[in-house]
């Protein structure tokens, strides 16, 4: 006789094969509204009105001087994104951006005192120069755990963090050792940058600049992924190392050479920090925009364009830190728990609208 | 004698194809039972029912004598049935006795390292095989973890035992130290069955065999009461004969001379042990064998994807052996993959993206920097046309493309000399038509012969002893990384051809 057994509830996780747009806005919208309504449960427990924070918030996005601020924050983030985006495209996870700021902000830095100090080229080519050396110093950092992942399948996701905190420790050494500014009163600061070295040549703001700059890498960003032989390159590549083998692609070649746009990229990221926002090298200059730009490249869905909105609105969410910080006088750790919150729900989101979730009971005869 | 195992009658559809057809099968205590088959004849698939993997549409399972139900391995290990697949499924950082007992319901809280590892090694004795229970398993030489693997199960006191191909990864000696295993196992009671498409081994081991050929059993026999030409007809099949319009080749010039060609498989092991053959241009020749002889690995080798040990590739008097797949492209040798969704195509790319994932970069597509998509675009609405690819959108995902349509996509990049605007000097089939239906096998051969007698030289790997008699102007037996034989279709009868396939060593007039 059969007996009938109930099999327990399972859980099944299934990638779904069709994203509908509007679930896929309804998704993120929701997990924001969620995300603000578990922080808000903190900023309860520390003894102030959620509703007064949120506004706060809104605030940055509403006026134009706060505005203004988001979009010096968005453009280090931006540039970083655009640079994994090339390496995302490949199923590089490079998840070192931060380090590859870091390395273009020395290169940056590293100029300028050259400059101050020997005065070898003259003053209009020093910003020039400077972007070429953010560019090649943050591509090399990548490029090197490219190659190595090419060469002997070392693990990028692995090589790449590991290597953010050598170049930010490397900075920490020079700033508080050779590079600190002698009449600094101690401070570990590196000199002030003169004019001819900073990103302020539209209207003296650095925003207005930056978007430019911004808006070029894009455009590159564009053109190499989707006109260049290296951009189809990187999708095949991207697609599995057996398919590109088999079309005949130079894999070394194209994960090195794409390892390196990607740092470099950064790179420039790290340039726009120094040169744009601070005006100088200080010690963790960056308040994690590699690790934020990884968030605003996968929301973005790898499109280029879509990078330089979504930066916008992560570079609101940090003023709006630095502004809840100093009015609201709340700690900067609860800020940080906070913006934590929202990456973490955007990301469980993303998760969402990829896979569907079912709870199943299967009873067998 | 007492049956272990009964099944009755099973039926398994998968979407499109049937599995098995009413197949229905006996094991025996204390025999060895070969379950004998061609690649694809629903031997893997019959055993992974019993072993609890697959649920039957229709059938009935009997356990010594018990009707049951096995819904999971779980069911079958606890009916006293224990699998060996093909590739091992242990634990390499773990060590032997802990993949042993893993999921071991009796091991308890506390494992008793000491005393679990001593009976392991009681137990390995037993069969003559020496392992040390701490050894971790990457340590392992393929010979020995097949012995973890059938440890693993002799220690949870399977009476009957299912081994996938266990062959195929062992050296000559492993196989016999196997081979002496399995017959004290099988005297001490347990029942065995020994999937394989080796005739050889059919006689080597087993006391009764079963042939198995597109889903149906055929026959099962003692196996003292057959003999290789039987056994080699019933896995074969009868010819079966389909007319195919083709004019007389008229060979001219070299396209590639293959001389001395050695290389290893991807488990180590000589797969080429010393392979000559010489194709001529204008004309098709086919390479037949049982699969796993050493075919994929002489493909590969030609394509630039599988270095080659030794020996020499010879075209156009220059040795192009161990050259990079992009040069090779370059010399016109096309290559149309087995498991076309793994090595062919990328499935998330388009049918655009997938036609030319070799020619944009040359000329007049490339400029060395900058692609000419618009080029592309319009030569690919120009092929989608030319070889009846649907849907016709270039734009199209290839993974929305059936198999007979991505066949044809392949066909469309590798043949339509999208290089050069010239055709191939030589195309490299490797099992063009296998799991098409008819009609897309139907255009696979027409084309494959309109380029032969357009002057490409064409190697054609089959399985299917017909198809390769068919459309080959010379055929070429592989047997154990060798070219057996090279005849002409015609002059050997299909007998004798599987009875080379197997290895057997036949004299000719």
């Amino acid at each position: 006789m059969a007996k009938t057994i109930i099999m327990p509830h399972s859980v099944k996780i299934k990638r779904r094969l069709h994203i509908s747009r509007k679930l896929s806005i309804l998704t993120t919208f929701s997990t924001l509204v969620l995300a603000f309504g578990v922080s808000g449960i903190f900023f309860a427990m520390i003894g102030l009105n959620p509703l007064d924070v949120y506004s706060y918030m809104v605030g940055v996005y509403t006026s134009p001087t706060l505005l203004l601020k988001a979009l010096e924050r968005a453009i280090p983030i931006g540039l970083a994104a655009l640079g994994l985006s090339i390496a995302f495209r490949m199923n590089f996870w490079n998840i070192g951006a931060e380090g590859q700021m870091y390395m273009g902000m020395f290169a940056s830095t590293g100029i300028v005192l050259l400059h101050a100090y020997y005065d070898l080229i003259p003053d209009y080519l020093v910003l020039l120069l400077m972007i070429l050396a953010s560019f090649v110093t943050g591509g090399l950092w990548c490029g090197l755990p490219a190659f190595l992942k090419a060469k002997m399948r070392v693990n990028e996701i692995l090589t790449t963090l590991m290597m953010n905190y050598v170049a930010m420790y490397f900075v920490d050494f020079l700033i508080y050792g050779p590079w600190r500014d002698p009449k600094g009163y101690g401070f570990p600061l590196s000199i002030p940058f003169p004019e001819y070295a900073k990103l302020t040549m539209i209207f003296g703001e650095f925003a207005y600049s930056g978007l430019l700059l911004l808006c070029i890498a894009v455009a590159l960003a564009v053109v190499i992924l989707r006109y260049t032989k290296l951009g189809f390159e990187l999708k095949i590549v991207g697609e599995g190392i057996d398919i590109a083998r088999y079309a005949g692609i130079r894999i070394t070649k194209v994960i090195t050479l794409g390892g390196i746009l990607s740092g470099g990229i950064a790179g420039l990221g790290g340039l726009a920090i120094v040169s744009g926002i601070i005006g100088r090298l200080r010690p963790r200059a960056s308040p994690g925009y590699g690790y934020t730009a990884i968030i605003v490249i996968l929301l973005s869905a790898l499109n280029p364009w879509l990078v330089v909105p979504v930066s916008i609105f992560f570079g609101g969410i940090f003023v709006a830190g630095d502004i809840l910080q100093a009015t609201l006088k709340i700690p900067g750790a609860a800020v940080e728990m906070h913006q934590a919150l929202i990456f973490l729900f955007i990301v469980v989101g993303e998760f969402l609208k990829r896979y569907k979730i079912t709870i199943t009971r299967e009873v067998v005869r | 004698m007492e049956e272990l195992v009964s099944l009755r009658g099973i039926i398994k559809h998968f979407p499109g194809v049937i599995a098995n057809d009413n197949v229905s099968f006996t094991l025996r205590k204390g025999e060895i039972h070969a379950l004998l088959g061609e690649n694809g004849a629903g031997k893997t698939t019959l055993m992974n029912i019993l072993y609890g993997l697959y649920r039957p549409d229709i059938g009935e399972i009997y356990v010594e004598g018990r009707k049951v139900e096995i819904n999971s391995p779980k069911d079958a290990i606890t009916l006293g049935i224990g699998m060996v697949h093909q590739n091992f499924k242990l634990i390499p950082s773990h060590t032997v006795l802990e993949n042993i007992i893993l999921g071991l319901k009796k091991s308890g809280l506390v494992i008793k390292s000491r005393k679990i590892g001593e009976e392991i090694k009681k137990l390995a004795e037993s069969y003559g095989w020496r392992i040390n229970p701490n050894a971790y398993v990457w340590q392992l030489t393929a010979g020995e973890k097949q012995q973890v693997e059938l440890l693993k199960i002799l220690y949870r006191d399977a009476k009957i035992l299912i081994l996938d191909e266990p062959t195929s990864v062992l050296t000559p000696q492993e196989c016999r130290i196997l081979l002496q295993a399995l017959r004290r196992m099988a005297k001490e009671g347990k029942g065995i069955i020994f999937i394989t498409h080796k005739l050889d081994e059919v006689f080597a081991i087993s006391d009764r065999v079963t042939v198995m050929r597109k889903g149906r059993v055929l026959v099962t026999k003692e196996t003292s009461e057959t003999n290789m030409s039987e056994l080699a007809q019933y896995m074969v099949g009868r010819p079966v004969i389909f007319t195919i319009e083709k004019k007389e080749s008229r060979p001219s010039g070299e396209a590639i001379t293959i001389k001395n060609l050695k290389a290893f498989n991807d488990k180590g092991v000589l797969a080429l042990k010393d392979v000559n053959l010489k194709v001529m241009k204008n004309e098709i020749v086919g390479i037949i064998g049982v699969t796993g002889n050493g075919q994929q690995e002489l493909v590969e080798v030609i394509a630039g994807l599988r270095k080659a040990s030794g020996g020499s590739l010879i075209v156009d008097g220059v040795n192009i052996i161990n050259s990079s797949p992009e040069k090779i492209i370059e010399l016109g040798i096309a290559y149309i993959p087995p498991e076309p969704l793994r090595y062919g195509i990328a499935p998330n790319l388009t049918v655009l993206d997938n036609l030319f994932m070799k020619a944009y970069r040359y000329k007049p597509y490339s400029n060395g920097v900058i692609v000419n998509w618009k080029k592309i675009y319009n030569k690919a609405e120009e092929l989608i046309r030319e070889f009846q690819i649907v849907p016709e959108n270039p734009y199209a995902k290839a993974r929305s493309l059936s198999g007979g349509n991505l066949q044809r996509l392949i066909l469309a990049r590798e043949l339509s000399g999208l290089i050069g605007e010239k055709i191939p000097r030589l195309i490299v089939a490797a099992y063009p038509t296998k799991g098409l239906d008819v009609g897309a096998t139907e255009f696979v051969h027409k084309t494959l012969i309109e380029y032969s007698r357009k002057g490409s030289g064409i190697l054609f790997v089959s399985e299917d002893i017909e198809e390769a008699l068919m459309i080959s102007d010379r055929v070429a037996v592989m047997h154990d990384g060798k070219i057996v034989r090279v005849f002409r279709p015609g002059e050997v009868d299909i007998d004798k051809i599987g009875l080379m396939m197997a290895g057997v060593e036949i004299a000719f007039k």
